[in-house]
């Protein structure tokens, strides 16, 4: 298993900067997700590390070896693609047998290997049909085991699941997290899905316009996240973000509907050096509670409730406040009437703050 | 909906094809057969209606087994066929490959020159021909064989007995070659550019080289186009004639060294000999001849094959 790292790569397509001086240390036999929005350079990336573009400026190092001009097959990298890319004239067999019979290996050993990994992912039985023959869960399996039968030191999977439907999905996923760790594989996975991505990971990487935003481990890039983007990318929903006056003349506050919020510490000497006249407030959807009556404990604003959305476990309330939409989850018992007016509650360490220009997190930059 | 609603709502829509094929292919089907057994001669029409039964059949035996030129007709045809058919498939392959791997914008130029041999008019191809066979010092191929000091005599590359049958087969062959081969490049091309690119991808990462990828993904996935390309071809070389008929008429190659079946049937027909009788029991023998060959190349090809694969259990 190798360690990957990108040196400073740039790739451009024409006028197109596709993938922009991107910095990148994928561990050795960790699970690593590429996460970001479609068009934001991930295939790219990806197709970077595996080979089959060359980067326009840049170093790939696998284990710190330089590989950027090594083609793909001498990389020994296994890549699964969206849309599994297996060959239809072939048996599923003769598809999972196809890098061995190009690398000339003995019969014997190609059938034993074949076996193996067709035992390991549960598609034995299906050995002799065509891909047409099977369900997109099915081809899947066979696309993991055509990229795993080299026994690659790099696993590339490019949205592999987002052809299957959502209870497959949810299954794949867990199965091929074990698989990673029982082979102790280094996975870099491709996907626009944040909840796969923290769900799966051991680390995430969010790139958007083809810049990295942040990379750290889930729980990290969830709680603390650098920028705007990020903030409102990661998170089912998103967190809520809106701007809001400053006031400097007492001591560093933001000004909220029905109530101020104002930071202590090295977020206050932040917001008051930054001496602007408005910031971004956020705060995450579940870190937030809603009350009749005001509480006295926390940052408090004045909304009016928009819609009801009960989803079973929870109930998420959309409200207005001060004309931005705000969403709150609330416990699965929560009842209210259309615009009734609620207070609602968030815990003052989970507050954030955004530099309305840079769009930066006030908590983290310093 | 009744049935009979549905049926005739079917033959609405196909009339108009019915028409033309029943008008342009049935028809004139009909009068060839009709006149293959008339003694039609320099288009007198009254001898429409007089019957010699198998008589311009029995001629057209009699001259294609004791005839020499009868005989030399067959040859030609059977040469033409063959080679032409293989210039033009493996060719139209090869081209469609080399267009595929190379650069996008050199390889639309190169699409494009090979296709002017097809856009070509008839008479300007010929005139060009002409002169590139043709026999003087000037002759174009033989100012540069003599400028290479290949040879120390002009030929007429075509008609020169020395050199016959080869020399004139080969121009037929090459003058048809170079204006068939587009077809094929044109479907094998379109038929690559239509896979998933992710389907080269992989085989370049599970380490394909070019040439494997050519043979286990290009070839393969392209296998229909191949069956049809190659039918397509077969029967169009069997029944085409006019590229011969330049060359025959403008003496550019040996009048019966480059004329195959179906540029006999228009000679015999529209010609000096005029024997439109003969000419039609010719063109039956050709209908029939190219209905087979297409069917048998089919069942080689597996055609059935490819249109019925079953999906299995699913
Ligand atoms: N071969 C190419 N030629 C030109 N532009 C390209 C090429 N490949 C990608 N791009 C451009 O580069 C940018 C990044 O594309 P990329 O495919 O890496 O995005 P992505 O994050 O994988 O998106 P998605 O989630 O939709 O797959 C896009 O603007 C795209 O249009
Ligand atoms: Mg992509």
């Amino acid at each position: 298993m190798v360690s990957v790292q990108l040196v400073k790569v740039t790739k451009r397509f024409g006028s197109v900067v596709a993938v922009n001086n991107v910095d990148l240390e994928i561990p050795d036999g960790r699970f690593t997700a590429l996460l970001g929005p479609s068009g934001s350079g991930k295939t790219t990336l990806l197709y970077l590390i595996a080979g089959i573009y060359r980067p326009t400026r840049g170093k790939i190092l696998f284990d710190g070896k330089d590989v950027t001009n090594l083609k793909p097959n001498e990389r020994n990298i296994g890549l699964v693609f969206q849309n599994y890319a297996l060959y239809p004239h072939m048996k599923v067999y003769d598809n999972i047998s196809f890098p061995l019979r190009l690398a000339k290996k003995p019969k014997s050993f190609i059938d034993k290997k074949v076996r193996e990994i067709a035992a390991m992912l549960q598609i034995d039985h299906l050995l002799d049909r065509y891909p047409a023959q099977l369900s997109g869960g099915q081809q899947q399996r066979v696309a993991l085991a055509r990229a795993l039968v080299k026994e690659p030191s790099v696993l590339l999977l490019d949205e592999p699941l987002s052809n299957l439907d959502a209870m497959l999905r949810l299954k794949i996923r867990s199965e091929l997290k074990r698989l990673q760790k029982d082979l102790g594989i280094t996975a870099i996975y491709v996907t626009h899905d944040q909840s796969e991505a923290l769900a799966m990971a051991d680390k995430v990487v969010v790139i958007n316009n083809g810049v990295i935003q942040q990379e750290g481990d889930p729980h990290e890039v969830y709680r603390n996240p650098r920028n705007v983007f990020v903030a409102s990318f990661i998170g089912s929903p998103p967190a809520n973000i809106f701007p809001v006056k400053v006031d400097l003349v007492e001591e560093p506050c933001v000004i909220l509907p029905g109530g101020k919020y104002c930071p202590k510490g090295i977020l206050a000497e932040r917001l008051k050096n930054l001496g602007k006249e408005t910031v971004l407030f956020g705060f995450r959807p579940e870190d937030a509670t809603l009350h009749e009556v005001p509480r006295h404990d926390g940052i408090i604003m004045e909304g009016e409730v928009y819609t009801i959305e009960p989803l079973g476990r929870e109930v998420i309330v959309t409200l207005k406040v001060d004309g931005n939409l705000v969403k709150v989850i609330a416990p699965p018992t929560t009842t209210g009437r259309i615009s009734q007016r609620v207070y609602i509650n968030v815990p003052r360490d989970k507050a954030m703050l955004f530099d309305p220009d840079t769009e930066k997190n006030l908590r983290l930059i310093g | 909906m009744k049935l009979g609603h549905k049926l005739s709502n079917a033959t609405f829509f196909l009339l108009p094809a019915i028409i033309l094929i029943a008008a342009f292919y049935i028809l004139p089907l009909i009068v060839t057969t009709w006149i293959s057994f008339t003694p039609l001669r320099d288009w007198k029409i009254s001898q429409l209606t007089e019957f010699v039964e198998l008589e311009n059949y029995r001629a057209l035996y009699k001259f294609v087994t004791t005839h020499p030129l009868g005989s030399l007709v067959l040859k030609t045809t059977i040469v033409f066929v063959v080679f032409t058919l293989i210039v033009n498939v493996l060719g139209g392959l090869l081209l469609a490959i080399a267009t595929y791997v190379i650069e996008e914008r050199v390889s639309l130029g190169f699409r494009l020159l090979w296709l002017i041999p097809r856009m070509t008019p008839l008479a300007v191809f010929g005139l060009i021909w002409y002169y590139f066979f043709y026999g003087s010092p000037q002759g174009t191929l033989n100012a540069f064989l003599l400028k290479l000091g290949l040879i120390d005599q002009p030929t007429f590359w075509g008609t020169d007995p020395n050199l016959l049958p080869w020399s004139a087969w080969s121009i037929i062959i090459f003058v048809n070659g170079l204006v068939g081969v587009s077809y094929g490049m044109i479907i094998f091309y379109s038929a690559f550019k239509s896979l998933p690119p992710e389907l080269l991808i992989a085989a370049k990462v599970d380490g394909a080289s070019t040439w494997q990828i050519v043979r286990h993904i290009l070839i393969p996935m392209a296998r229909w186009h191949l069956v049809f390309v190659t039918v397509w071809q077969l029967l169009s070389l069997v029944t085409s004639y006019t590229h011969l008929f330049v060359l025959v008429d403008w003496r550019i190659v040996d009048e019966w060294y480059g004329t195959t079946w179906a540029l006999f049937v228009f000679t015999e027909a529209f010609g000096t000999v005029k024997n439109q009788g003969l000419a039609a029991a010719a063109a039956v023998i050709l209908v029939i001849i190219g209905s087979l060959l297409g069917l048998l190349t089919l069942r080689i090809m597996r055609f059935d094959k490819i249109t019925l694969e079953p999906k299995g259990d699913i």
